[in-house]
């Protein structure tokens, strides 16, 4: 299986060139060259071809889409904040070190993946810990209160608690998915197991709204709660769930709309943000005229004025792609996650085992509804939600949970390799 | 178990498929925000992409027809600042630039020249910065600095407006308005200068509206020989004031009878019994005629953004009030821009060029971009009869109520007028052009509520002439 290793290897140049490209641009319309950056992103580049040569070390086989991947949207990403933020380059360079070394680690302990399954409840607790000390301790920082300060360290829990949720309710779900498809109880038209069988997606979709109402977190809250009723969905088949848990999302919604006068203010933007374009809809405008003054093209690197819209660095940067690489570039980023997504479907599909295909499937959700939920509202297709945009936005806590995750899909999509030898 | 993992991996399946579908769906929507909403969200007024572009490069110089600066930018740190070294003489014409308030004036209708007209490529990403001009385009007026301020300053402290036009071009040689403000203060006067009750930002040449008054009476001088109502030699006997059954009386401006005059003598005088008669011998249809004839109902084009006369509707016009029109009085209302060019029609053998401000548009370096070239606008009478009413104008100014407005050694032709109106006392006006053997200046003159034309507007006009003549 050497030559997959070899694919990634011709991939992961390609993606280096781009990366190499972008930083240049930025060099030169400045009209001075950085050489600091220039270092920055070689080390990058060689950061990936380690890990590559690790991996061929180690003999993994596993899929040789996702590193390339990762590579280009991580590069796009350093290009956007060495032109956003210069002063937050080198940091991010850091933390895509971190997070590739956090990679192969993943990528190699998630090999003995069934034996996370005996620890499905301590992940549950992890994951559940992780969340409600964002919701205790968060402190807010630009705006999002979901940050946690210990000493010199800080970082975002939410970013960490949907791998150890994921584990989780893929752990239990696969052990009682005969139950919850032989569904016991009927309410009305629909068909529900019993209780006590789903009492712990309840406590997820329970801590989903806490987010929600507490720390006006809609992102996560819908991250989680989608990723709840999804994940029962795949086991159980049933789109009762899925209904059921839609209606409780609305209805717990429109309660919120009419309690919390934030969330109507974030709902009325969105309606209508012509409406007070200066005020409260300031930002989503500010996003969307960058995206209209980028057009196809785009202004090109550095020619745009994406800093005009505040926080860009971290929630809008999807809108400063757009701006200064137009629609080419957008799209294309979309598409590679529409690919990176796609790749790890397809690994839960080839996986043998029923544990490792639900965590797959569940990281491949919880990568998609995330990815959807803040371009979506950065294009205003959707309320906007304060959520990273993976590989790309600027934050360590971000940088290095994606990494895990994508180590953990890498190993999966491995197992079917060693069986199929 | 195998067949339980099937349905997994079917269930996984659909889930992968609607995800991946709202992934799909986001990529159209963001084509629709990049391409079909992109002009809407450009162009939208809040967004200040565009004026941030602009800023970064200096805009175009506005000059004078002889290179003379009548707008500049001057780098100041990181920005440009406007300069505007004639001030409050080209006030209205230059117009001002300001990030807060806006555009007006030259400023305003050749923004896009001056900005260096680079939006049309905007639209080709990086590849356009390597087409985009690193400075705006310069605008030459037709204006002449030394003409504009001569008339600037013989206006006074009145309010009021001087136009001169070259007859033979169209090309405007002077736009006064008064008062005045001084561009280079707009920021910091904005509040003082946007509410002044006298409207120091209104282009009263092209945007104040006047009733003529008597310079009116050299167009029904045309349509009465036109239309043969009148012979040269004929004399019409005028007493000082004429009765208009069934109640109407029009009276000489100093109740003097005049008696057997021809129309020469007329218009020398300024008689409103004698013209007050053509225009009743004229009647309400050809008077209609004539006033659309020498353009009153056309618009001169976007560029000098001219508001419309007011004329009235002839067709239920009684004898007194078409009398009144005649004399140019009642409802009827012009531009000082309109009385320029009927002078001007007289002044090149019965043609009207259309009236320009912009000669032409360079580069930064004075290479030619873009020319204006004259254009004739309207043909409204024949060479012959503006010939005959050429020398009338001449001597009105030589021996009638225009005499103020004579130079030594030039001929000048002229006509004044003294138009009463509802905000108090009359406007002094005085139209006409010099050389008349030769014409190179047509000038209408408005001084508001000053008094008779003759001795107010007339030494004005004789002043912008010998400016404009030496």
């Amino acid at each position: 299986m050497i030559n997959r290793r070899q694919l990634e290897r011709n991939l992961l140049m390609v993606a280096g060139i781009i990366m190499l490209n972008g930083i240049l641009a930025v060099n030169l319309a400045h009209g001075v060259l950085n050489y600091q950056t220039l270092g920055a992103v070689t080390f990058i580049f060689a950061g990936f071809m380690a890990a590559n040569i690790v991996l061929c070390k180690v003999g993994h086989t596993g899929d040789p889409l996702f590193l390339p991947l990762a590579s280009l949207l991580v590069g796009i990403g350093l290009i956007i904040i060495l032109r956003l933020k210069p002063e937050l380059f080198m940091l991010q360079v850091m933390w895509v070190g971190v997070g590739l070394v956090a990679f192969l680690i993943s990528a190699i302990l998630a090999k003995r993946l069934e034996q996370i399954a005996y620890f499905k409840y301590i992940c549950g607790f992890i994951g559940v810990g992780l969340l409600l000390s964002a919701i205790l301790f968060g402190v807010d920082i630009g705006g999002n209160k979901n940050w946690i300060i210990m000493g010199p360290v800080r970082f975002q829990p939410s970013e960490f608690a949907k791998i150890f949720i994921v584990l989780f309710l893929a752990a239990y779900l696969s052990e009682r998915r005969e139950l919850l498809t032989l569904a016991t109880k009927h309410y009305g038209p629909f068909v529900l197991p019993h209780p006590r069988f789903i009492a712990p997606l309840i406590a997820v979709w329970s801590l989903g709204m806490l987010m929600f109402v507490l720390q006006r977190d809609m992102g996560a809250a819908l991250l989680y709660f989608g990723l709840a009723i999804i994940m029962t969905y795949m086991v159980s088949g049933r789109s009762s769930y899925v209904i059921i848990g839609m209606i409780a999302f609305l209805v717990g919604s429109v309660i919120c709309y009419h309690l919390y006068s934030h969330i109507q203010l974030r709902v009325d933007i969105w309606l209508n943000p012509w409406s007070d374009p200066s005020g409260g809809a300031y930002q989503i405008v500010q996003s969307l005229f960058a995206l209209g003054s980028g057009g196809i093209m785009g202004s090109g690197l550095t020619y745009g004025f994406p800093t005009m819209i505040p926080e860009v660095h971290t929630d809008f940067i999807f809108a400063a792609i757009g701006e200064e690489m137009g629609l080419i570039g957008a799209g294309a980023v979309i598409l590679l996650y529409i690919l990176m997504i796609y790749r790890a479907f397809r690994t839960s599909l080839l996986s043998l085992m029923p544990f490792s295909m639900m965590v797959a499937a569940g990281l491949a959700v919880s990568m998609a509804l995330q990815t959807f939920l803040i371009i979506a509202g950065v294009i205003k297709f959707f309320p906007l939600t304060g959520i990273t945009l993976p590989f790309i936005s600027y934050g360590g806590s971000s940088i290095v949970s994606n990494f895990i995750l994508l180590g953990m899909l890498f190993s999966i999509s491995e197992v079917r390799g060693y069986d199929a030898k | 178990m195998r067949n339980d993992m099937n349905d997994l991996a079917k269930n996984i399946r659909k889930v992968a498929l609607g995800l991946l579908s709202l992934l799909v769906i986001l990529l159209f929507y963001l084509t629709y925000i990049q391409v079909v909403q992109s002009d809407f969200l450009i162009a939208h007024s809040l967004n200040r992409r565009t004026l941030e572009a602009f800023r970064m490069i200096p805009r175009g110089m506005i000059l004078d027809k002889s290179g003379e600066k009548l707008a500049y930018s001057k780098k100041v740190g990181d920005s440009f600042k406007r300069e505007y070294p004639y001030g409050s003489i080209a006030a209205q014409v230059v117009g001002y630039d300001s990030i807060t308030y806006g555009r007006s004036g030259i400023e305003s209708t050749f923004n896009r020249d001056l900005t260096g007209n680079n939006t049309s490529i905007a639209h080709l990403g990086a590849v356009s910065h390597l087409l985009t001009n690193r400075s705006g385009n310069n605008v030459v007026l037709t204006l002449d600095a030394a003409v504009q301020e001569t008339a600037y300053k013989a206006l006074g402290n009145h309010k009021g407006a001087i136009v001169a036009i070259n007859p033979s071009t169209g090309a405007i040689l002077a736009m006064v308005s008064k008062p005045s403000f001084d561009p280079n203060e707009i920021d910091q006067q904005w509040k003082r200068i946007s509410t002044d009750k006298n409207s120091p930002l209104l282009n009263r040449v092209t945007q104040g509206l006047y009733p003529p008054g008597s310079t009116l009476k050299v167009m029904i001088a045309e349509a009465a020989r036109r239309e043969k109502v009148i012979d040269l030699k004929e004399k019409i006997y005028c007493e000082a004031a004429l009765k208009i059954p069934p109640d109407y009386v029009l009276q000489e401006s100093h109740l003097e009878a005049y008696g057997n005059i021809n129309l020469e003598e007329a218009l020398a005088v300024s008689s409103n019994v004698f013209f007050g008669t053509l225009s009743l011998k004229l009647g309400y249809k050809k008077m209609e005629n004539t006033f659309d004839r020498f353009g009153f109902k056309r618009s001169v084009g976007q560029e000098l953004q001219e508001v419309a006369s007011h004329l009235p509707d002839f067709s239920s016009l009684g004898d007194g009030d078409l009398a009144q029109t005649g004399i140019g009085q009642g409802s009827l209302l012009v531009t000082p821009l309109r009385m320029a060019m009927l002078a001007s029609s007289f002044a090149n053998e019965g043609k009207i060029m259309r009236p320009y401000l912009v000669d032409k548009i360079t580069d930064l370096d004075g290479s030619l971009i873009k020319t204006f070239a004259p254009a004739e606008w309207l043909t409204p009478t024949t060479p012959q009869l503006a010939g005959e009413i050429n020398k009338m104008m001449v001597r009105v100014v030589r021996d009638g109520t225009g005499t103020a407005a004579s130079l030594p050694g030039v001929l000048v032709a002229g006509k004044t007028g003294t138009a009463e109106n509802a905000q108090g006392d009359s406007h002094a006006w005085f139209i006409g052009f010099a050389p008349a053997d030769n014409p190179q200046i047509a000038i209408a003159v408005i001084v508001e509520n000053s008094g008779f034309g003759g001795s107010i507007a007339a030494p004005m006009a004789r002043q912008v002439f010998k400016a404009a003549l030496q």
